[in-house]
C-alpha cells in the first residue's frame, strides 16, 4: 500500500514537474517573439538592473507580443559568455556590453554587431566624444551607457570613528592605516580578483607620479616602454601601498559583490571603483547609516609627484549592442532606441549610475551624485580609455594578472615592468 | 539464437550505434581540437595555420602550464598517498562499530560529496575569508588573536587551501568506496589467517589490502582523473592566483581560450592534457595488473 501511494506521488511530483518546465507563456500559441538580452547587472531589484527592468517592462507594454529573456551574470563572466556565444553564433538580440577595443573590436570585426545610424542617436545628448569611441572604421556599432570616472568612495562615519580626517594624498592613505586597523576597519576594498580595477589604479598612480596620463598611451603604442622610471616608480609605489596594508588582506581573491559588500556593510572605510557605482547612495540593501554617510572623493594625488586630483581618469566604457544575425534585428533596434530616449532620466532619477548622456542636476540628488558632477566638472584633463583597454585580449588579460602578482608580492615591481613591456611589444607585433 | 549472436556481421551491426556515438561525443572533437591547436584563432574571425608554434611555445616558454602541471601532480600525490590511506583506515575503523554508529558516522563523512560543487567551494571560501571567515575567529578565539591570514591569498598558503578543499569533497567518495569494498571481504579469510597466527597489522596488509587492489586500483584512477579534471574549485576560489601559485591544467585552458582568447593555444594544452589523462591511465593500470599477476605467480 505504501508503496502504491509513494508511486502515486513520485508520479504526481514528475508530471508537475513537467507541465511547469514548459514555461508560462505557452498560451502565446507560436504569436510571442522572444527579445533574447544580457547584461552584467545581476541585480535586477535595485540601481542600474531596476532601471534595465522598468525600460523592458514599457518596452513590453508598447509590443505586447514581445517578451524578454536577459541573462546577468557579473563582468567577466559576462564577457566570457559573450565570447562563448560569439564562437557558437547564439549571441543575444541585444546586449550590454563594452567599446573597448580589446572587447568590441572582435565581435566588429566577425561581423557579430549590427551598424547603427549615427544620426539616430546625436539626437539623444550623447556627451561629446562619448558616442565617438564607439566608431569602428567609420561606423557606429554601439551606444554608450556610461561616463565612467575613477573615483574613491568613503564611509565618513569610520574616518570619525578612527578620527582620520578624509585624505587628499596616498601619504595620509597610509598614515591613517593604524588608526583604522586599531577600531578593526578595513581602510580601503575593491574588486583585486578580477584585476582591472587594480589597471585602473596603475594608470591612476601613474599619472599622479609623471603628471600626464599619456605615457601610457605611448606604452602601448611602443613610443615609450613600460620599463621607463615613472611606471618603474608606479610599481614600488603600488607595492609598498600593499605592503603598508591599506587594501583588504584577501585583495586578490576578493572579487566585485565581495569588496563591495565588505564597504556596503561598513567593514571598510573607502571604496575604490567607478561612477557606475553611485547608486550605492540609494540602495536599500545596505543600511540607513551607510547611506547617509557616503561620500565620494577624487583619487588621490601622490605627494611629490606631477599629477593634480583634477586630473581625471575617466572613460566611456560601457556601451549596448546589437547582433548583426539577429532574427528580430528591427525590433532590437526599435528597443536599442528607446533605451537611448529613456535611460538617462530613468538612471539619474533614481541615482542608479552615471550616464554618457547629459542630465539634469536636481536639488534631490544625493551627495555622490553632485559630488561625481563637481568631479567631471572641473576635471582639467582625462584619460580616455585605460591602457589595459587600448590592446589585445591577451595584453589586457597579462596586465591583469601581473597587477595580481604585484600586488600579492610575488614579483618584484622591475620584473613586474620586464614583463608588461614583454607583453605590450608582443600585442603591438 | 545462439548462433545469431555468435555472427560477426550481427556482432559489427550492433557495435555501430556505440562506435557512432563514441566517435561523435569524443573523436570528434578531439580531432577538431587538435586541429585548431595549429592553428592561431581568437574564437571567432580569421584562422591563421601556425604549425607547431603552439606546442613549441607551451612546452619550451610557458612556465605556468609547468605549474599547473605540478600542482595537478601534486593534488594527484595527496589523493593517492594521504586521502586515500587516511579513508581506507576509517573505512576500516566504520566497519568494526556498531551498524548505527557506523551507519551516523558513514553518512557524515559522505554529506561533502553529495554538495555541489559550488556550494562546498562558496563555503570553504567564506570559512578561509581573513575578514568574517569562521577559521580566523576560531583561531583568534583559542588564542591566536594576531592571527589575520588571508588563506586563499597568501602565497604561502593558497595551494595547500584550495587542495584542502578538494580533498575534503573528495574524501566521502573514497571511504565509500573502501567501505563497500571491505564488507565483501570473506569473514573465512580473516578467520583463517588469525588461525595461522596472524596480527591485525599482517592481516590487513597481507590479506586485506591485496584481496582489495581491485577497488584501491579504481579509486586512484578516479583520484588521477578528477586531479586532472580539476577545474571549478580553483576557479570559483582562486582562478589560479595569487599569480599561478594555484593554477590547474583544466583552468589554464580555460583561461588561455576564453580569456586570453588564444583559443588554438588553449587546443594545444587540451591536446596535451588528453595525452597525459591516457598515459596515466594506462601507466596506473599497467602498474596494478603487474602487481596482480605477481601476486597470482606466488599464489601458484
Amino acid at each position: 500500500m505504501y508503496r502504491k501511494i509513494g508511486l502515486f506521488a513520485l508520479m504526481l511530483i514528475l508530471a508537475t514537474t513537467v507541465v511547469f518546465a514548459q514555461g508560462a507563456k505557452e498560451s502565446g500559441e507560436g504569436e510571442t517573439v522572444v527579445l533574447r538580452m544580457g547584461d552584467n547587472i545581476p541585480d535586477r531589484s535595485t540601481g542600474w538592473g531596476a532601471v534595465i527592468e522598468r525600460i523592458n517592462k514599457e518596452f513590453i507594454e508598447m509590443h505586447p507580443e514581445v517578451e524578454i529573456t536577459t541573462e546577468s551574470y557579473q563582468d567577466q563572466a559576462w564577457q566570457e559568455k559573450v565570447k562563448i556565444y560569439a564562437t557558437a553564433n547564439q549571441l543575444p538580440d541585444v546586449m550590454k556590453y563594452w567599446s573597448f577595443s580589446t572587447l568590441l573590436q572582435p565581435l566588429v570585426d566577425g561581423k557579430f554587431v549590427e551598424p547603427l545610424n549615427m544620426d539616430t542617436f546625436k539626437q539623444y545628448g550623447y556627451m561629446a566624444g562619448s558616442l565617438e569611441g564607439n566608431v569602428y572604421d567609420g561606423e557606429l556599432y554601439g551606444i554608450p551607457v556610461s561616463a565612467d570616472l575613477w573615483v574613491i568612495y568613503v564611509n565618513k562615519a569610520l574616518f570619525e570613528k578612527a578620527g582620520v580626517p578624509l585624505p587628499e594624498s596616498w601619504e595620509d592613505i597610509v598614515a591613517s592605516v593604524p588608526k583604522f586597523k586599531a577600531q578593526g576597519i578595513i581602510p580601503m576594498v575593491t574588486d583585486g580578483k578580477d584585476g582591472w580595477p587594480l589597471c585602473e589604479m596603475f594608470d591612476n598612480i601613474q599619472q599622479r607620479i609623471s603628471g600626464s596620463f599619456q605615457p601610457v598611451a605611448d606604452a602601448i603604442d611602443r613610443k615609450a616602454r613600460y620599463t621607463d622610471d615613472n611606471f618603474l616608480q608606479t610599481a614600488r609605489y603600488i607595492q609598498n601601498l600593499v605592503k603598508a596594508g591599506v587594501f583588504q588582506s584577501d585583495l586578490v581573491t576578493s572579487d566585485y559583490g565581495a569588496s563591495r559588500n565588505l564597504f556596503g556593510q561598513e567593514r571598510a572605510a573607502m571604496y575604490m571603483m567607478g561612477s557606475w557605482e553611485m547608486g550605492l547612495a540609494t540602495d536599500p540593501n545596505f543600511s540607513d547609516s551607510f547611506r547617509e554617510n557616503l561620500d565620494v572623493i577624487e583619487f588621490p594625488i601622490v605627494e611629490g609627484g606631477k599629477g593634480g586630483s583634477d586630473d581625471l581618469l575617466a572613460w566611456f566604457g560601457g556601451n549596448y549592442i546589437v547582433n548583426a544575425k539577429s532574427e528580430h534585428k528591427d525590433l532590437a533596434l526599435e528597443y536599442l532606441e528607446y533605451y537611448a530616449k529613456v535611460f538617462p532620466a530613468y538612471a539619474w532619477e533614481t541615482q542608479a549610475t552615471f550616464p554618457a548622456q547629459k542630465v539634469e542636476a536636481r536639488e534631490s540628488d544625493t551627495i555622490v551624485a553632485k559630488k561625481l558632477l563637481d568631479i567631471a566638472a572641473d576635471a582639467k584633463t582625462t584619460s580616455g580609455t585605460p591602457g589595459l583597454d587600448r590592446s589585445t585580449a591577451a595584453f589586457k588579460e597579462t596586465h591583469q594578472d601581473l597587477m595580481r602578482r604585484l600586488m600579492s608580492k610575488i614579483i618584484t615591481p622591475e620584473a613586474f615592468v620586464a614583463e608588461l613591456d614583454a607583453a605590450a611589444e608582443k600585442a603591438a607585433k | 539464437m545462439k548462433n545469431l549472436f555468435s555472427d560477426k556481421k550481427t556482432i559489427a551491426l550492433l557495435s555501430v550505434p556505440s562506435i557512432i556515438i563514441i566517435a561523435f561525443a569524443i573523436l570528434a572533437p578531439l580531432v577538431v581540437s587538435l586541429y585548431f591547436s595549429f592553428m592561431e584563432w581568437s574564437g571567432f574571425g580569421a584562422v591563421t595555420f601556425i604549425g607547431m608554434d603552439n606546442y613549441r611555445q607551451l612546452v619550451l616558454h610557458d612556465g605556468t602550464f609547468y605549474r599547473a602541471l605540478l600542482n595537478t601532480f601534486l593534488l594527484m600525490l595527496v589523493t593517492i598517498f594521504l586521502q586515500n590511506p587516511f579513508a581506507f583506515v576509517i573505512a576500516a575503523i566504520l566497519t568494526k562499530l556498531k551498524d548505527a554508529t557506523s551507519r551516523f558516522l558513514r553518512t557524515i563523512y559522505f554529506i561533502p560529496a553529495t554538495l555541489s560543487l559550488v556550494v562546498v567551494t562558496k563555503l570553504w571560501v567564506s570559512i578561509f575569508n581573513p575578514s568574517y571567515g569562521f577559521l580566523n575567529k576560531l583561531l583568534q578565539g583559542i588564542g591566536f588573536q594576531n592571527m589575520q591570514i588571508a588563506w586563499l591569498s597568501n602565497p604561502k598558503t593558497a595551494l595547500g587551501s584550495v587542495i584542502w578543499i578538494m580533498v575534503w569533497q573528495g574524501f566521502g567518495w573514497a571511504l565509500l568506496f573502501y567501505y563497500s569494498g571491505l564488507m565483501t571481504v570473506p569473514k573465512e579469510l580473516e578467520e583463517a589467517a588469525k588461525v595461522d597466527g596472524a596480527n591485525k597489522f599482517q592481516l590487513y596488509t597481507k590479506i586485506i589490502v591485496p584481496y582489495m587492489l581491485p577497488v584501491i586500483q579504481s579509486v586512484i584512477v578516479i583520484d588521477v582523473i578528477s586531479s586532472l579534471k580539476q577545474m571549478e574549485m580553483v576557479y570559483l576560489s582562486t582562478e589560479g592566483g595569487p599569480g599561478d601559485l594555484t593554477q590547474f591544467i583544466a583552468v589554464y585552458l580555460y583561461q588561455k581560450a576564453f580569456r586570453y582568447s588564444e583559443y588554438g593555444y588553449g587546443n594545444a594544452i587540451s591536446v596535451i592534457f588528453v595525452i597525459l589523462a591516457v598515459f596515466l591511465t594506462i601507466f596506473i593500470q599497467r602498474i596494478f595488473r603487474e602487481r596482480s599477476a605477481g601476486k597470482k605467480r606466488v599464489g601458484a
